[in-house]
């Protein structure tokens, strides 16, 4: 009995002993978020959620480059395995608690949310010097109050993808470029089975909303407080447009994110859609081949009353966060990565920086019969209409997902979804602390 | 001393009895009067419906082990049930997602796993020592406050656990440690549960009289609990062992707030990476991840089923 | 509940017979807290502390200062004293979240502890041999991550992908597994999936410690093997079936993952679609007001609503028993 009290104890105290163990091996990295500076040497952490994925140059091995050449800043980065909102929670209590990276990755629709959340770091005077680098579009975006929060990373404009093969197959021998004509060519493809549009209601709070905005913004600041109009001309347009394709089913619902989408796609069922530039690599992913080298981008046509403007869906900033210590490093590390133009376009990103040509790479042209779609995309980011984003945009892009899914089934029309969008974005102002005039 | 030796020859005996019983109840299921025999058409249907439900339980796993070799356009181009390219091209296949998958994790796949183990076995060690100490003390002894603990307790098996992860966040950031291994393992080996389970075996298996005895015999009550009580709760800690190790090898959303370091993370935060990205189409990939990642678990299941299979019967008679 | 009070009865009478009882009480006190310590501080770390933390914040609401359109840079936090438990009582979304939670756990929770308890029986009724198989492969889907579960299920609705909807659709029947009225019921599919084996191995275990004389005296009075079924075997899982009952309606009340995962493939379950996802969501700001406060008052009043559904359930069991 002794001996067997004996080992009981032994084997408790192994338990104990691993988890001092465990505890130690986990404090050298508990650190990760303090910028430390040692003897002249500067840490920078950064955060983000890029994709990481196989074939692409690897955000680890882009820092590592930075690393080998400025041994005096010396940058760690991490992947954040979750959705936007929930990193921003993260980065919410890490900031309360002192822990935050110097550096997050914070999209352009979250970034007054993530300013009014106190999460952010006036970096103007670091900013300025690097402002050349970057489209003035994007570079404003990263600014709140005319102030300068961290660099921008890459961009979304609108285009348009099609299938040109199959376009002249049904005898619509260019893209429309007014309302009625394309309209009156989805009622000619529909007929063949074919769709030359999609109407994704998961992607509704940033494609709809983005196209919307192309006409003209949303959100305007008067003296100190918000003017709100989300139902304005641009997204009447909108909602009439995809109304008409809905109620003659002559559009695709499949939500964006869903299998069904990659399917239609796929069985050449959907041959034109709106698309966020960064869709690109995921597009060609999904459709499996089929039509690969007869795809094309396109500018928007004048589909909305707007000449043809274009609006934005995504992209993202890097943000420098409240307790960073080493601004002007993070900075000068930002500058750099985010001019990294091939190794970020290997990312699936179009990046904001103007300093390098980005060039298509071949498998993106040899998918999108030969074009040089990166110019395609560039085109479009200098025909974006000004958008700003609200503080709490999350909230509003969320509720107009939900009632856009309602448009699909005829439980609900396109238009709800910006009335929806204008109480939402009016409650959640206020529910802020915020003052809005109506 | 003595108590505790009667006690482990009554229990081997006791062991050895119920299994000669068993083989008795076996055997004697087996050669039935004929008249007491099924009839053929109860036996067809209990067939029917135990294969139909076999189908329906392990057709998903099957499906998932078939798409983990596909490429995104194949898992909707393809027949379903089974694989899209002939068995010769099956290994590249499957090295393709394979690489995907590392790729994805940033060669931390196995790393992850490997952690997810530690989070898992260390908690449920642990938490279930300490649910099976509280429970035997809350069973066996009157101590101020008992009621109240007891009522807490079971109040918090209503609390969403998942809720709580932001106050915790905060008070083991406090206590500095956020981004260590703790942070995950102390808040997954507390179970109301495993506490619940704990208290029950405890009342319902440990004669009042045996610790009596041994208290006469002088043992003290550290030594009580280790050598005799303990012994007696074995099939139940396994039980409430398995509870903490499942529920930890799930849990993410814990991990996520807690962890920032890749060398910290388990493998259920990789998996709930690609999910959450929308981005990320590589559904193929995703379902090998899925596979590997519940492996392990799979394995200490199969290895380990004559134990829990035992202590869910304790369970299941006393509960 | 009543074992709870038989101890403390022991306890009395114990100390009653011993000359020096209040020593021995203090021992008995001190020995039982010694037990309790580890148990104790663990659960106050993470439990207690943070719920005491929850209830303080819920009194609070997260709002910007120093005016300006995006405010001052800085959200503080405001005592708005009740004001976001009036949110989420008035709130329509809430008690849609708690109705659709109250329904599947009336629906999944009896279907699931039925087909548990019926597949025990037939795999102990001894008609078919070499169960191991069986009971494993029920078992395996427990195994499986929430997660991962409702991923490889919503793969499984999808028209595109699933071999099940395109064999449905060969043979002439075309379901939509997103549809309105069936998406609750894909959901309850997912978490009987994974919970069914589970529970059933606690029938089993029941079951087969019931003593063979049973039968024996049964089979010799005459009865069936379904009148074995229901007089015997019935009433002898009781015990296992209530509790079993009792952890599902808990865990269906918290019901997150499998709506979660489903709302990627239809939109229009919306973030507050179980209250679970509302308080989620509702702490990271997708949701209006968002914060810590407000979703802590769903938290609380979620656990609120559970402790009356557990309690009401206890004094129906009680009652039931009783007669």
């Amino acid at each position: 009995m002794v001996s067997h009290n004996k080992r009981l104890v032994a084997a408790l105290a192994a338990v104990a002993a691993m988890g001092m163990g465990l505890a130690g091996c986990g404090s050298d990295t508990a650190n990760t978020g303090d910028s430390s500076s040692d003897g002249g040497k500067v840490t920078i952490t950064y955060m983000h959620r890029l994709p990481d994925s196989e074939g692409m140059t690897l955000v680890n091995d882009i820092v590592a480059k930075w690393n080998k050449e400025h041994p005096d800043i010396q940058v760690k980065a991490t992947k954040f395995d979750g959705k936007a909102s929930e990193m921003i929670k993260k980065l919410e209590t890490d900031v309360k608690s002192g822990e935050a990276p110097d550096l997050a990755q914070v999209g352009y629709a979250e970034l007054p949310e993530v300013f009014t959340k106190g999460l952010l770091q006036d970096v103007t005077q670091y900013a300025e010097q690097y402002k050349g680098d970057f489209a003035s579009g994007p570079y404003s975006l990263v600014q709140v109050n005319g102030k300068a929060y961290g660099l921008p990373q890459d961009t979304g404009p609108l285009v348009y993808f099609y299938n040109k093969a199959e376009f002249e197959k049904l005898g619509i021998t260019e893209v429309p470029q007014t309302a009625d004509e394309f309209i009156a060519a989805a009622k000619t493809a529909a007929a063949a089975g074919k769709y030359i549009m999609s109407y994704q209601p998961d992607e509704a709070g940033n494609m709809i909303s983005g196209l919307a905005g192309a006409s003209g913004g949303w959100y305007k600041v008067k003296g100190d407080s918000w003017v709100v109009n989300t139902e304005t001309d641009g997204s009447k347009a909108v909602a009439d447009f995809y109304q008409q394709l809905l109620d003659v089913k002559a559009v695709t619902t499949n939500p964006r994110w869903d299998p069904s989408f990659d399917a239609s796609i796929k069985d050449g069922q959907l041959i034109g859609t709106v698309a966020a530039a960064w869709e690109a690599p995921l597009f060609m992913t999904s459709s499996g081949g089929t039509g690969s080298g007869e795809w094309q981008v396109a500018q928007l046509g004048d589909w909305f009353g707007n000449a043809g403007k274009t609006g934005p869906d995504g992209g993202s900033a890097v943000a420098v966060l409240k307790n960073s210590k080493h601004p002007k490093e993070a900075m000068e590390f930002l500058d750099w990565f985010n001019t990294q133009v091939p190794d970020l376009v290997s990312q699936g990103l179009v990046p904001a920086a103007t300093t390098e040509d980005a060039k298509t790479p071949s498998e993106w042209s040899t998918f999108f019969g030969g074009q040089d779609i990166m110019k395609e995309f560039k085109d479009a980011n200098n025909n974006m209409g000004d958008f700003t984003y609200m503080p709490g945009f999350s909230a509003v892009a969320a509720k107009m997902n939900e009632t856009a899914a309602k448009a699909t089934d005829g439980s609900g029309k396109v238009a709800d979804i910006f009335s929806d969008a204008q109480t939402t974005s009016v409650d959640t102002l206020k529910n802020l602390g915020l003052s809005v005039s109506e | 001393m003595s108590t505790a030796e009667a006690i482990d020859k009554e229990s081997r005996a006791a062991a050895r009895a119920r299994k000669k019983a068993d083989k008795i109840r076996d055997k004697h299921a087996n050669d039935l009067p004929r008249s007491m025999q099924p009839s053929a058409l109860v036996k067809t249907i209990t067939i029917v419906v135990l294969v139909f439900a076999l189908i329906y339980f392990l057709f998903p796993i099957y499906w998932a082990i078939i798409a983990s070799t596909k490429t995104p356009s194949q898992m909707t181009g393809s027949n379903g049930l089974w694989f899209a390219v002939g068995l010769s091209d099956l290994p590249a296949a499957i090295a393709k997602n394979y690489g995907t998958l590392i790729g994805w994790t940033r060669g931390q796949f196995w790393r992850w796993v490997l952690n997810s183990l530690i989070y898992s076995g260390v908690s449920a060690l642990v938490g279930t020592l300490v649910a099976v100490m509280a429970g035997y003390a809350t069973a066996k002894f009157n101590f101020r406050g008992k009621n109240l603990a007891i009522g807490v307790i079971m109040g918090c098996m209503l609390m969403p656990a998942a809720l709580l992860t932001i106050p915790q966040y905060s008070i083991f950031h406090a206590m500095h440690l956020t981004n260590t291994m703790l942070s995950i393992i102390i808040p997954c080996c507390v179970s109301p549960f495993g506490f619940f389970l704990g208290r029950v075996y405890a009342q319902t298996s440990v004669p009042n009289e045996l610790l009596e005895a041994a208290r006469i015999d002088g043992a003290s009550e550290a030594r009580i609990f280790f050598t005799i009580v303990l012994r007696i709760l074995a099939p139940a800690m396994v039980t409430i062992f398995l509870f903490l190790f499942v529920a930890t090898w799930n849990n993410f959303l814990l991990p996520l707030m807690m962890v920032s370091s890749d060398t910290l993370k388990p493998v259920t935060l990789g998996l709930y990476g690609m999910v959450s990205l929308a981005t990320f189409t590589d559904r193929g990939a995703l379902m090998m991840g899925a596979l590997l990642g519940v492996l392990p678990v799979i394995v200490l299941f199969l290895g380990l089923q004559r134990y829990w299979q035992a202590g869910l019967a304790a369970g299941a008679v006393k509960g | 509940m009543t074992a709870t009070t038989k101890t403390a009865k022991t306890g009395v009478a114990r100390r009653a017979a011993k000359p020096k009882a209040s020593d021995a009480a203090k021992r008995e006190n001190r020995t039982g807290w010694a037990f309790m310590a580890p148990f104790g501080i663990l659960f106050a770390l993470v439990f207690i502390l943070p719920i005491i933390w929850a209830i303080y914040s819920s009194f609070f609401r997260q709002v910007t200062t120093g005016g300006g359109a995006y405010g001052g840079g800085e959200l503080v936090n405001k005592f708005v004293g009740l004001q976001n438990f009036q949110y989420v009582v008035t709130s329509g979304a809430f008690w849609a979240g708690v109705g659709r939670v109250v329904l599947y756990t009336l629906v999944q929770v009896p279907v699931m502890i039925i087909a548990a308890l019926a597949l025990a029986m037939l795999i102990d009724s001894y008609i078919v041999k070499h169960i191991t198989a069986f009971r494993l492969s029920y078992f395996l889907p427990y195994a499986i991550p929430g997660v991962v579960a409702s991923i490889i299920w919503v793969y499984l609705y999808n028209g595109q992908i699933s071999p099940i909807v395109k064999g449905l659709a060969a043979i002439g029947i075309k379901v939509n597994f997103f549809g309105d009225n069936v998406v609750l019921g894909s959901m309850a599919n997912i978490t009987t999936w994974t919970f069914t084996g589970y529970n059933m191995l606690i029938f089993l275990a029941a079951l087969q410690a019931i003593p063979h004389d049973l039968y024996e005296a049964a089979r010799i009075d005459g009865a069936n093997g379904f009148q074995i079924a229901m007089k015997i075997k019935l009433p002898n899982v009781r015990a296992a079936a209530l509790l079993a009952m009792l952890l599902s309606i808990v865990g269906t009340i918290q019901l997150f993952n499998e709506p979660q995962v489903m709302s990627i493939s239809d939109p229009s379950i919306s973030k507050s679609y179980t209250p679970m996802m509302m308080a989620l969501n509702t702490s990271q700001g997708t949701l209006t007001p968002g914060g810590d406060g407000p979703a802590s008052a769903v938290a609380i009043v979620m656990a609120l609503i559970a402790g009356v559904l557990a309690v009401v359930y206890t004094l129906v069991e009680r009652k039931v028993n009783a007669e």
